[in-house]
């Protein structure tokens, strides 16, 4: 069942044209990885399923609904949370305070507190850190409160914004292995990457973008093996 | 004929009159907790309101010039009247003074409702610059008075006491009358509440949301507009009580433009705290009540503004971000 269907969207950041034409799907329970150079238009199709940038034109859909003009905060409600590019944890705000914020939408102590727990199991640091405040955190730290926070509002569709950027190899890896736990236990997640390696090799399907236009897609293995890719993403060929 | 070494002579008092500083030092200290926490509990609303929009809502002071009007007609309204202080059973005296308390929070949270509403929404649904909403506030701000102007005239309305001063205690010096310890207790107790609602309940995480991030508020559902609504109420909650108080310290307070002066103290010590900082509001209002006490003590009673500004001065040069430093979100670390 199709999850979140983007249907021909365009963004536009003033006069200039940041997303065109741009369409894809993702199927509930799949790892849809989104990879692409550096203003290729990644990050602001994130910013318009969550709501933060308006459509110009087309529409979003999720879970069959039509959410294109919905303001942002709604559609946490409906099921949509993002971790996004830089972190942007909360400074002032404690680890746990953070976590909060995540579950601000939701109504249900119990559920909550059940979902505090099993984002204390799969990053224990943040557990230790409870009460350190965000803005002293490292980056790879930063990042695990980020995606925590994120699944606090227990989402259906995790959007997940760079989750490597900046980070130590062992952070990096320890961060895929766990987007691939999280989707396991029943997320479905969109992943923008420009650690494309990565990516494709976690992902079901991914989508290449340029200047704000989808121009391939395919499976993760497919696109991993593709030679255009291999030469423009993957360092080689 | 006086000579002219005479005539000088007159003038003669010392420019720093560091004996009347000394024997009113504790008078003056405990009446500038006085007024200092007036300025504390308004300052709050120019900070919280900094907080979360960064902006100086110059309006502020109207706001609470509105509660110091509400508190006047409560009393007039309950058969008070200008003149001599009645003879009331402690009960019903405080009974009054709630009432006071309730109704003008009541009437300042509704005017700093209706001017987010109608002044500041609007140019945030265009994405007006940031200078627009300045010019906004003194409009609003000007605005509000003359509304006053028009309906009450220039003049103060005249003064309604309804407690009689009794001294409680003595300190130094200094003797400590009812009134003062019924400011001084009820504006921390007012402070305390407002600092719990900002760092320990759901609706004040989403203020603290909106503060340092918008947009990531956003994205945990924060809905940002109702935050901002609040906000402004909130503040205009405490400008409301700060009413009360004021009128009770200065029963003639109700003019037209009496919020001017007062709120641009309570701006300057929102700054000397740490404006966006709660504990900076009460911080720097504290201090600024009993700075210029001292400093109307030292220098003359014409100096008494002048040294609250120029100790502002003073401090923002050796700390820019004030006493406790900015971000309403830091207020705990």
């Amino acid at each position: 069942m199709t999850l979140l269907e983007l249907d021909s969207v365009s963004v536009h950041y003033g006069r200039i044209r940041a997303v065109h034409n741009l369409s894809l799907t993702v199927e509930e329970g799949e790892v849809v990885a989104l990879i692409g150079a550096n203003g290729a238009g990644k990050t602001t199709t994130m910013r318009a399923i969550s709501g933060i940038r308006p459509v110009s034109s087309g529409r979003i859909l999720f879970d069959g609904q039509d959410i294109t003009r919905m303001k942002g905060e709604k559609r946490v409600e409906l099921g949509i949370a993002q971790s996004p590019e830089g972190r942007r944890i909360f400074p002032g705000m404690t680890v746990l305070e953070n976590l909060d914020m995540g579950a601000y939408a939701r109504k249900d102590k119990a559920g909550i507190a059940e979902d505090m727990e099993r984002v204390f199991e799969l990053f224990p640091r943040l557990a230790e850190r409870k009460d350190q405040y965000g803005g002293t955190m490292s980056g790879g730290e930063q990042q695990m409160l980020a995606i925590g926070r994120a699944l606090m509002a227990r989402p259906k569709l995790l959007l997940l914004d760079e989750p490597s950027m900046g980070l130590a190899p062992q952070y990096i890896q320890q961060i895929f292995r766990i987007i691939t736990e999280i989707n396991q236990q029943g997320t479905t997640v969109l992943l923008v990457e420009q650690n494309a390696q990565q990516a494709l090799a976690r992902a079901h399907r991914a989508y290449v973008l340029e200047t704000g236009s989808i121009v391939k897609s395919g499976t993760g293995k497919e696109l991993l093996a593709d030679p255009a890719v291999k030469e423009a993403y993957l360092g080689v060929g | 004929m006086i000579s002219s070494a005479q005539y000088l002579a007159q003038d003669s008092e010392p420019w720093i009159n560091t004996d009347t500083f000394i024997n009113l030092f504790w008078a003056n200290t405990i009446g500038g907790l006085e007024y200092g926490s007036i300025y504390a509990l308004v300052a709050l609303g120019y900070t919280l309101v900094y907080g979360v929009l960064k902006l100086l809502n110059f309006a502020h002071s109207e706001v609470f010039i509105y509660g110091a009007y509400a508190t006047w007609f409560t009393f007039f309204l309950l058969g008070f009247r200008p003149g001599p202080t009645p003879e009331l059973p402690v009960g019903e005296l405080i009974a009054y003074l709630v009432l006071a308390v309730i109704v003008a929070m009541l009437v300042s949270g509704t005017t700093a409702l209706v001017l987010e509403r109608v002044a500041y929404r609007p140019l945030r649904n265009r994405g007006a610059p940031r200078l627009a909403f300045l010019i906004t506030a003194i409009g609003a701000s000007l605005i509000l008075q003359q509304i006053l102007f028009l309906w009450r005239g220039s003049n103060p309305e005249q003064a309604i006491r309804l407690l009689r001063p009794e001294t409680l205690f003595n300190v130094g010096s200094a003797s400590v009358q009812n009134l003062t310890v019924i400011i001084v207790v009820a504006s921390v107790l007012m402070w305390i509440v407002a600092d719990t609602f900002v760092n320990r309940t759901r609706f004040g995480r989403g203020i603290r949301a909106v503060a340092q991030d918008p947009d990531t508020a956003m994205l945990m559902g924060v809905n940002k507009e109702r935050i901002i609504m609040l906000t402004f109420v909130v503040g205009g909650l405490l400008a409301g009580a700060a009413a009360v108080f004021y009128m009770m310290k200065i029963p003639q307070g109700a003019q037209y433009n009496g919020g001017f002066l007062l709120g641009l103290k309570a701006f300057a010590a929102a700054v000397l705290g740490g404006i966006g900082n709660l504990r900076g509001a009460l911080l720097g209002g504290l201090l600024l009540g009993i700075i210029e006490n001292h400093g109307q003590a030292l220098f003359g009673g014409e100096w008494r503004d002048v040294v609250a500004f120029v100790v502002l001065v003073l401090v923002l040069m050796f700390r820019p971000t004030g006493i406790l430093g900015e971000s309403l979100g830091k207020a705990r670390v």
